[in-house]
């Protein structure tokens, strides 16, 4: 109980709460500005992260080249996907995405030449060595330590991930703020008259695809350096509905109802663990895990009930038709 | 300014029903042109093919001699042809200034690599769409959601939205429906002006035959997809052919 309720432990909840953010800022974007809706964000976090961990290991590229090239190579996999469903209905095109995220992961699975398959990155080198892509972040890890003056990890990569959440939850809410940010409005609201006002609806709709699929790569990348190690199964569809947790929590079409909803979702989902009194304590702890699922949907139905628009969201828009 | 607008042979079939069967006629420059028929004749099947919102099967649409037929939408009205609907389609989640700003044409800020850059159009068009918004009495609801108007409001904004994106021709689906006696007056006034003040060629759809005998240059009869008559409403208003239309072919039994 006491390990669990130390800094460091909190340190590790804002630093998964961080990662959540560029994962559903992508979501917001998408959804919340321009009426996307993607239920495959998973997929593009398991391509930076695996595109990271490949180009590091087997091509001995430095981090710091290897890391933006996985941006680019998830805001590309978003161009490839929606080059041929954009055009669906969205409906068809939520069903398309949720597949395309099982695809990515099934291949991550089989292709083990590849991506190590069901070991995970462990598998990535030479048959019996553990592969590593972590040396360099770790070294500029440690850096950051130093320069904080901070005596734990987690608190350096605290200040590492929000930093860059922070760099862009701002870009976001600047550019939704341009006359750019207006047509992806006019798109959520009726996209047959952004048509009929001269918009070319798909190439924005394909922007934003790619720039959510790259903030989802970057989430990627976080995740692989936090935890070290990953496989295919850290990429489980879940991972996608607790990004839309977040946004539902916080609120959609606000850029800064994210890293809120983020908050609140990692303090219920990491808070339930102290949930162990009586007549709770009679669950092992496997079992109390499932716990925190329950207390996240009662959480979002007490939300729906009397907070419909989220926590930062506008009730007086979520009343229109 | 003004734009023609030739329609020759256009088919759109649904399924085997051909809504649209052939219809051809021209809209001139700088007219009102109504276009009429009884429910299901195919006027906003016709719509939908001129405004590139549906692919016609076969025939050809030409905007100033240029074929706009296989153009998207956006293509379609960036050339200078805006289509309203037939039901007002406020973007109710925005203010109602947004709404007509957002129809301002080539506007560089719309850019995603020039977001930041496109100031100075954007006070052009903030300058226009005010005097747009005054123009029809909406200046006092700018800064409303565009979802708080009410019926007569919205077909307001439609109105205006349309004209912000600076249209050669403008095609308006039902300009006249749930709007009440009063408005009517006013929009009949705004629609003249757009042709007399602006020079801005007008296609019609509607109902209100009264209306469109007294707005239009010429009207444009449609029956079970095909064109049945054209010509100015004098000639309309005997022509055998669309009274059998509107009142069956025994109208004239007694």
């Amino acid at each position: 109980m006491s390990a669990l309720a130390s800094g460091d432990f909190w340190a590790f909840v804002g630093v998964v709460a961080g990662i959540y953010t560029l994962l559903a800022l992508g979501l917001q974007l998408q959804f919340g500005f321009t009426g996307l809706l993607n239920f495959g964000q998973v997929a593009f976090m398991a391509i930076g992260a695996y595109t990271m961990a490949i180009l590091v290991v087997k091509e001995g590229l430095s981090m710091w080249l290897a890391a933006p090239l996985a941006i680019v190579v998830a805001g590309a996999a978003g161009l490839l996907l929606g080059l041929p469903s954009l055009r669906l209905r969205a409906d068809y095109f939520a069903i398309v995405t949720i597949a395309f995220s099982e695809i990515v992961r099934y291949v991550a699975t089989n292709e083990g030449s590849l991506t190590g398959g069901s070991q995970g990155t462990i598998a990535l080198g030479e048959i019996g060595q553990a592969a590593q892509y972590n040396d360099q972040w770790e070294r500029f890890q440690a850096r950051v330590q130093g320069w904080l003056h901070v005596g734990s990890k987690d608190v350096a990569m605290l200040v590492i991930v929000w930093t860059v959440a922070v760099l862009a939850l701002t870009l976001v809410s600047l550019a939704v703020r341009t006359p750019w940010g207006r047509v992806l409005r006019s798109i959520r609201e009726d996209e047959d008259v952004a048509a009929s006002l001269g918009k070319n609806v798909l190439v924005y709709k394909l922007q934003v695809l790619v720039l959510g699929s790259a903030l989802a790569g970057l989430a990627g990348l976080f995740y692989a350096w936090q935890f070290s190690f990953f496989s295919p199964d850290d990429f489980q569809p879940l991972l996608t509905f607790f990004a839309w947790v977040i946004l539902i929590l916080g609120g959609t079409g606000r850029v800064w109802a994210v890293p809120v909803g983020a908050a609140v979702f990692g303090f219920l989902f990491a808070g339930t663990r102290f949930l162990d009194f009586e007549p709770l304590s009679s669950l092992d702890s496997a079992q109390r895990a499932y716990v925190r699922l329950i207390v996240i949907g009662l959480a979002i139905i007490g939300l729906v009930l009397f907070r419909p628009q989220g926590l930062l969201g506008r009730r007086d828009e979520m009343v229109l038709e | 300014m003004s734009a023609r607008l030739e329609v020759e042979g256009v088919v759109r079939a649904f399924a085997g029903v051909r809504a649209v069967d052939g219809a051809t006629f021209t809209v001139e420059p700088g007219s009102i042109t109504g276009l009429i028929g009884p429910n299901g004749a195919g006027k906003s099947t016709l719509f939908n093919c001129v405004s590139g919102f549906l692919r016609s099967q076969s025939g050809r649409v030409r905007l100033d001699g240029r074929r706009i037929d296989r153009l998207a939408p956006h293509r379609i009205a960036r050339g200078g042809l805006v289509r309203t609907f037939q039901t007002p389609r406020a973007l109710t989640r925005m203010t109602v200034r947004d709404n007509v700003l957002l129809a301002a044409p080539r506007h560089p800020g719309e850019r995603l690599s020039r977001g930041l850059v496109g100031r100075t159009r954007e006070r052009e068009a903030g300058a226009r769409a005010e005097e747009l918004l005054e123009l029809v009495g909406l200046h006092g609801h700018a800064e409303a959601l565009a979802g708080t108007l009410s019926g007569g409001q919205r077909k307001l904004l439609d109105l205006i939205r349309a004209l912000m994106a600076e249209p050669r021709i403008l095609l308006l689906d039902e300009p006249m429906a749930g709007v009440s006696p009063t408005l009517r007056v006013e929009l009949l006034a705004h629609i003249l002006a757009l042709r007399d003040r602006d020079g801005i060629t007008l296609l019609i759809v509607e109902h209100d035959l009264e209306f469109v005998m007294g707005a239009s240059d010429r009207i444009v009869v449609m029956n079970a997809g095909q064109v049945i008559a054209d010509g100015d409403p004098a000639e309309i208003r005997q022509d055998e052919r669309v009274l059998d239309a509107y009142l069956g072919s025994r109208h004239g039994a007694r």
